[in-house]
């Protein structure tokens, strides 16, 4: 079925309307302050509710794409595309999203910036939706970028806290720098396939994996996957963004934007999946994150970080089966991401609530609540059912698929099968914690005296347990609508539905195992806290503090940076110039292999043309080690004098006496302007200075040298000596080549030059004719005051 | 022999030049009669306009054409950035309007330097010959070098001045030295007859050095590492209107004059400099990300962010392709609106005490002063690349040409830097959103409002405003050069 201008239209609002709803989100909180959140929750409500009524449709394996033009010459289109996939995460995301919005209302109520709350989670909603269900790969990335930066701004949302700034600080930078990875992957897959479609990659599969930019691509969006999706070594930002109101721990960091990443993965399943590489690398990263997070839950005793660390398992599980790649897997993969979602989201409303109404958090500081909290009660009591998977809920249903991997007898499956035991045992334990410890037992007193929480508060958690426990006695139903379709749509083929209680021994002892080790670690909870306690106290180094380091190596760094190369002073600049130049000129020389040979002329040379090599350079060496500047100028010009000289000795007595001219000339005016400036008249670099300069100075002179030489090899254009050669006689009538370039056929030319000195000297008469006078200032000026002053004081100091 | 020089309508192609020239001229002269008081404001005001007009005229006036024996070439290149550049440095007067006397810039010379630097850039952007390139550029380097100096009584400002003229002055030099070199081994100055030449055969050493020379006369321009050390201090010491003018046009029209030198004269030896691009390029960007960090002052920070700029504006040109031109052509439009957005946004914060200078002054702004603290953020998410900004797309384009040239590790240095570079751009935002207010500012002058309102709309609705009618601009104007 091809969509209509109007459905595409409407597929555009989904991903719109929450943007548009944020703007006004805070006048809505003016106008009915008490309401607000029901009254917002229409949106996402009706957003639900357009995109159930495509369930059918989907369920028969339809597969639409919206689009509409966007920015036609980049070829970015603003495309939409719904299988069974995007719809069950649209579903999840617009549903959820109806009771966190209501659910805010009641936890945040009286918050001098909840309608600021509002827009943000509403933006969010729209980045998620529109990251769902984007189809070019560049909509996508905005979007998931967009997720990023909402997120940042919701754990930052109590913004005075040091802790909640950190946090967001550092979820923005590993999911936003994940997200630029990803977007290096994206646009190399979009030029190795030729299109950003999804939806036109998805017809072929396989093209990927036989190319040879797959690994790159595989790499790059990994990393945006596993840093979005909070895997180890990157997993850290998610607990610490628990800084966050409890709305959006439940919303962002348990049902939804941390799964971006698997819904990534899950995505490119039949575009990159498939290979060793994924099958290899997938399997060992989620697993690893699955048990570490497990273990890291049961170690903390504040309920939100446990329910943190859980979710990190969980998603731990998902990368693990996406990786695993069967159609079991897939279908697995699937049954948990939603049972999850429904649990998690609920048990974290109820904590939520139970901060809320006694004001803490800790696990161990409430106990027996239940009498004052029934209704959330029975919500966490639901939702823990279906997290521990007790038949017959969800959760239990997505347990006996994982376990059915086993079933296939190879032991990569089984040691993934284990794994999973393992970690669902240890979630199990942490889930019945939060549902069994702080409602049953002797009541403990609390900082508040509980009630009961509101309406807005209980709407979530109650409705969401339900459907944990309902879609697990429909759950055939249920598979027929959202599962079947969307692990086909990962796994790119039809996934029959067959769910339902088999009673297959090998899935169901597993289970049982499960319920076992699960009972015995909630059993013996304390002690197992204990035991890790001790461990964390031995291993203090993590990923966490490796951020921080990482962070604050990076301002050393950049302060040193600064230190060596930016330090304001001009001489290091220029001898940084000259550096630089000096690269220049050997680096063409060395690349093209012209390094030209020594002349051989020093054998040639005469007794006299000896003396003037020597004074030339003894003129530099007294340029380069003269104290003060008026010796350094005269013996430049001393230097100046020796290569007139050697211009007069090899035959070139005009050109021998135009260097003498310019040679004076410069000289005087160097004088004069440096000793009139209120200059230091010593130079006042140390040895080790003047060296480097001078070195740096020969470096650069005989580089020149050496590159005039090497130009001297190759032959030049004679085009212009020719024509002076041919004309200077019949038409200039003069014998002097140069002498005619000069007054015949540069004549304006040569005027101009005589123009330019004589201006030239007119200022430097300026110059001399400013009275040396006004108050001594200049580097030099200043560093005698210094001298004096420290001298006068230790003057002062041995008179004492 | 063409007769431009003595037929008026000849001229055409560089009608825009001429009424800039004779304009600042003339303003000059009224500045020299008019009264100290209220002529300044008046002739900033002329001044604007002349830029303005001059800006229109270069847009709708279609005549396009060689001049001069070749030296001046106008053409839809050529076209695109001068609009670019005035529209700059008009956006940069508007900016000293009412900050002017607190910076001491209210003299009515500033403005006529201003017109004076732009004709340079234009001369530059329109130069088809050594000569007339190097002619222009020192137009517009000695008035810039005035400009920097402008404010006498600051030791500051002197110093920095001071600095940019022994820098400036050593990287003309370089520029001519390869200039002549460049001369010496094809005998020809026009670029396009160089070009003619160096296709005939194996390029010598000579040519290579000139080359080399050349490229670094013209990195320092545009402040590409290594030829990057007078930015910060440049920046940092001149008064913040001033920074403003430094950041925009002549940084645009360097990029032109560089574009034109690479693709019009040295197409035929494109792999020898597309190294040097590649180099200085990859240089820039991680510099610039890493050295910023440290930084404290808003103005250094804002200096090495246009460093990195250039590196990444850099690598649509190492591409050296009619993409990689297009590209950067839009890459400079969009950084040119973030620039004067941003110092308008930096201008628009005034203290009894002063203007911002650290960036710890911004603390909590949002608080007091939302509407600025709000454009300050998107102008830095935009300088981040973050979608759906215009920085997004600016960034996306040449990319896009770098990896379409196979330069694939460029590219992912690119995108690890513009990320290493986020950290510091958003620790102003944080700064501006989270931390506790400890200034009161006094209220912004309306132009400055406008300009900051203009510029975040444009980068905020660039993918469905601008967008498609730049993309098609800068394709024609690099369609021009090929």
């Amino acid at each position: 079925m091809i969509p209509t201008q109007a459905q595409s239209f409407s597929m555009l609002l989904v991903a719109i309307a929450p943007f548009l709803t944020a703007f006004v989100a805070p006048l809505v909180k003016r106008f009915v302050p008490q309401h607000a959140g029901w009254v917002l929750a229409l949106i996402p409500a009706s957003i639900f509710a357009y995109i159930f009524s495509f369930i059918d449709l989907i369920a028969q394996g339809e597969k639409l794409r919206f689009a509409l033009p966007w920015i036609p010459m980049l070829g970015i289109e603003l495309s939409f595309y719904l299988d069974g996939l995007s719809l069950v995460f649209g579903l999840l995301i617009s549903g959820i999203g109806t009771f966190i919005v209501i659910y805010s209302g009641g936890y945040l109520s009286g918050h001098q910036h909840l309608g600021r709350f509002y827009a943000f989670i509403l933006m969010f909603m729209g980045s998620m939706l529109g990251l769902v269900l984007a189809d070019n790969v560049i909509t996508l990335f905005v979007f998931w970028e967009l997720t990023s930066i909402t997120s940042f701004l919701l754990i930052g949302f109590d913004h005075s806290r040091q802790a909640s700034r950190r946090a967001a600080i550092q979820a923005l930078v590993i999911t936003g720098g994940g997200g630029l990875l990803l977007l290096a992957g994206l646009v190399l897959i979009g030029f190795s396939m030729g299109t950003l479609d999804i939806s036109t990659m998805l017809q072929y599969p396989g093209f990927m994996a036989e190319h040879s930019a797959y690994l790159p691509v595989f790499i790059l969006v990994l990393f945006g996957a596993i840093t979005k999706s909070a895997q180890v070594p990157f997993h850290f930002w998610l607990p610490n963004a628990m800084e966050a109101p409890t709305p959006v721990s439940a919303f962002l960091h348990s049902a939804t934007m941390v799964k971006a990443g698997v819904y990534l993965l899950a995505r490119f399943n039949p575009i990159l999946g498939g290979t060793i590489e994924w099958q290899v690398t997938l399997p060992i990263l989620g697993g690893i994150t699955l048990i570490t997070g497990a273990l890291l839950a049961l170690r903390q005793t504040d309920m939100k970080q446990m329910l943190a660390y859980t979710t990190m398992a969980s998603l731990g599980m998902l990368v693990m089966l996406i990786g695993a790649g069967s159609k079991e897997a897939i279908l697995a993969a699937m049954l948990f991401l939603v049972a999850h979602s429904f649990y998690k989201g609920g048990l974290f409303m109820v904590v939520g609530a139970i901060d809320h109404e006694t004001g803490t958090r800790d696990i161990t500081e409430v106990s027996g609540i239940a009498k004052e909290l029934p209704i959330t009660f029975f919500g966490a009591a639901l939702a823990a059912f279906s997290m521990a998977g007790l038949p017959i809920s969800l959760g239990f249903f997505a347990k006996e698929e994982i376990y059915l991997i086993a079933k296939t007898f190879e032991w990569q499956h089984w040691l993934i099968a284990i794994v999973a035991l393992v970690g669902n045992a240890l979630m199990m334990a942490a889930g019945a914690a939060i549902a069994i410890k702080p409602f049953l037992g002797p009541r403990i007193a609390t900082p508040k005296s509980p009630h009961e929480a509101p309406l807005s508060m209980l709407a979530g958690p109650a409705i969401l347990a339900v459907l944990g426990i309902a879609a697990g006695v429909f759950i055939y139903q249920f598979g027929d609508w959202f599962f079947s379709p969307s692990a086909s749509a990962v796994y790119n083929h039809k996934v029959s539905n067959h769910l339902g209680l088999h009673f297959d021994p090998i899935p169901l002892g597993l289970s049982i195992a499960t319920w076992a080790l699960g009972g015995l670690i909630h059993w013996k909870l304390e002690t197992v806290r204990d035991i890790l306690r001790r461990i964390a106290r031995v291993w203090t180094w993590g990923p966490d503090q490796g951020f921080d380091q990482f962070m604050f190596g990076l301002v050393r760094f950049a302060d040193w940076i600064t230190r060596i190369i930016q330090h304001g002073r001009l001489e290091l600049y220029l001898i940084l110039v000259f550096v630089a130049l000096a690269g220049a000129v050997y680096a063409p020389m060395v690349l093209t292999g012209s390094i030209p040979p020594m002349p051989d002329v020093l054998p040639q040379l005469r007794f006299q043309e000896w003396g003037v090599l020597l004074i030339a350079a003894l003129g530099l060496l007294a340029v380069v080690f003269g104290r003060t500047r008026l010796v350094a100028i005269v013996s430049l010009g001393v230097q100046g004098f020796a290569v007139a000289l050697i211009f007069l000795l090899l035959g070139a007595p005009d050109l021998g006496f135009t260097q003498f001219m310019v040679e004076t000339l410069s000289v005087v005016i160097l004088a004069l302007v440096m000793t009139k400036l209120h200059l230091d008249q010593r130079d006042n670099r140390v040895f080790e200075e003047v060296i480097r300069d001078g070195g740096l100075a020969l470096v650069c002179g005989i580089g020149l040298t050496m590159l005039l030489l090497a130009v001297l090899q190759t032959d030049l254009d004679t085009t212009l000596t020719e024509f002076f050669t041919k004309t200077s006689v019949p038409i200039a009538h003069g014998r002097n080549i140069v002498n005619v370039i000069l007054v015949d056929y540069r004549a304006i030319d040569t005027l101009g030059e005589i123009s330019v000195v004589m201006t030239a000297g007119i200022a430097i008469l300026a110059l001399i004719r400013i009275r040396a006078g006004g108050p001594k200032r200049g580097i030099g000026a200043i560093k005698k005051a210094v001298k004096r002053a420290t001298s006068s004081a230790r003057k002062t100091r041995s008179a004492s | 022999m063409s007769s431009d020089l003595t037929s008026f309508v000849a001229l055409a192609p560089a009608y825009p030049e001429l009424l800039l020239a004779i304009g600042a001229i003339i303003l000059l002269m009224m500045g020299v009669f008019s009264n100290e008081k209220t002529g300044n404001t008046m002739i900033v005001g002329v001044a604007i306009g002349l830029l303005a007009v001059t800006a229109v005229l270069v847009a709708i006036h279609p005549a396009e054409g060689v001049l001069f024996n070749g030296a001046f070439i106008q053409d839809g290149f050529a076209r695109f950035m001068k609009v670019l550049v005035l529209t700059g440095s008009a956006f940069a007067l508007v900016l000293s309007v009412s900050t002017a006397s607190d910076h001491n810039l209210n003299k009515f010379e500033y403005p006529v330097l201003v017109i004076l630097a732009s004709l340079g850039m234009l001369m530059m952007i329109s130069a088809n010959d050594l000569i007339s390139l190097y002619i222009g550029l020192e137009l517009q380097s000695l008035s810039l070098y005035v400009i920097a100096a402008f404010k006498r009584d600051s030791g500051r400002a002197t110093e920095a001045g001071l600095k940019y003229f022994v820098l400036g002055a050593l990287s003309s030099g370089m520029l001519l030295y390869g200039a002549s070199m460049v001369y010496g081994f094809t005998g020809q100055t026009q670029l396009d007859e160089i070009a003619k030449v160096i296709s005939l055969g194996e390029p010598s050493l000579g040519l290579i050095v000139g080359l080399v020379f050349l490229l670094a006369g013209l990195a320092f321009k545009i402040s590409a590492v290594p030829f990057h050390m007078w930015t910060p201090d440049v920046y940092e010491g001149v008064p913040t209107p001033v920074t403003a003018f430094f950041a925009s046009a002549p940084k645009v029209a360097a990029m032109a004059l560089f574009i034109r030198v690479v693709f019009d004269t040295f197409e035929p030896i494109a792999k020898d400099w597309q190294q040097i691009v590649i180099f200085v390029s990859i240089a820039s960007m991680v510099l610039a990300a890493f050295a910023a960090i440290g930084q404290k002052k808003l103005k250094r920070l804002i200096a090495y962010s246009s460093i990195g700029h250039v590196g990444f504006a850099l690598v649509g040109l190492s591409a050296g392709s009619q993409t990689g031109v297009e590209g950067v052509s839009i890459y400079m439009a969009i950084y040119l609106t973030m620039t004067i957005g941003l110092f308008a946004c930096i201008l628009a914060l005034r203290t009894d005490q002063g203007y911002v200078e650290d960036i710890s002054d911004l603390a909590g702004i949002a608080q007091t002063r939302p509407f600025i603290a709000s454009g300050i953020a998107i102008i830095m998410f935009s300088l981040i690349g973050l979608p759906p900004l215009a920085g997004f797309f600016a960034k996306w384009e040449v990319f896009l040409a770098a990896v379409e040239a196979q330069l694939f590790v460029l590219a992912v240095i690119g995108v690890l830097a513009s990320a290493i570079s986020a950290f510091y751009y958003l620790r102003v935002v944080r700064t501006m959103f989270f931390d506790e207010p400890n200034h009161q500012f006094i209220k912004t002058p309306n132009e400055l409002n406008v300009v900051i309102a203009l510029t975040a709309a444009l980068i905020v609705t660039y993918g469905l405003t601008v967008g498609g009618f730049l993309k098609d601009v800068a394709g024609i104007a690099a369609g021009s050069l090929f």
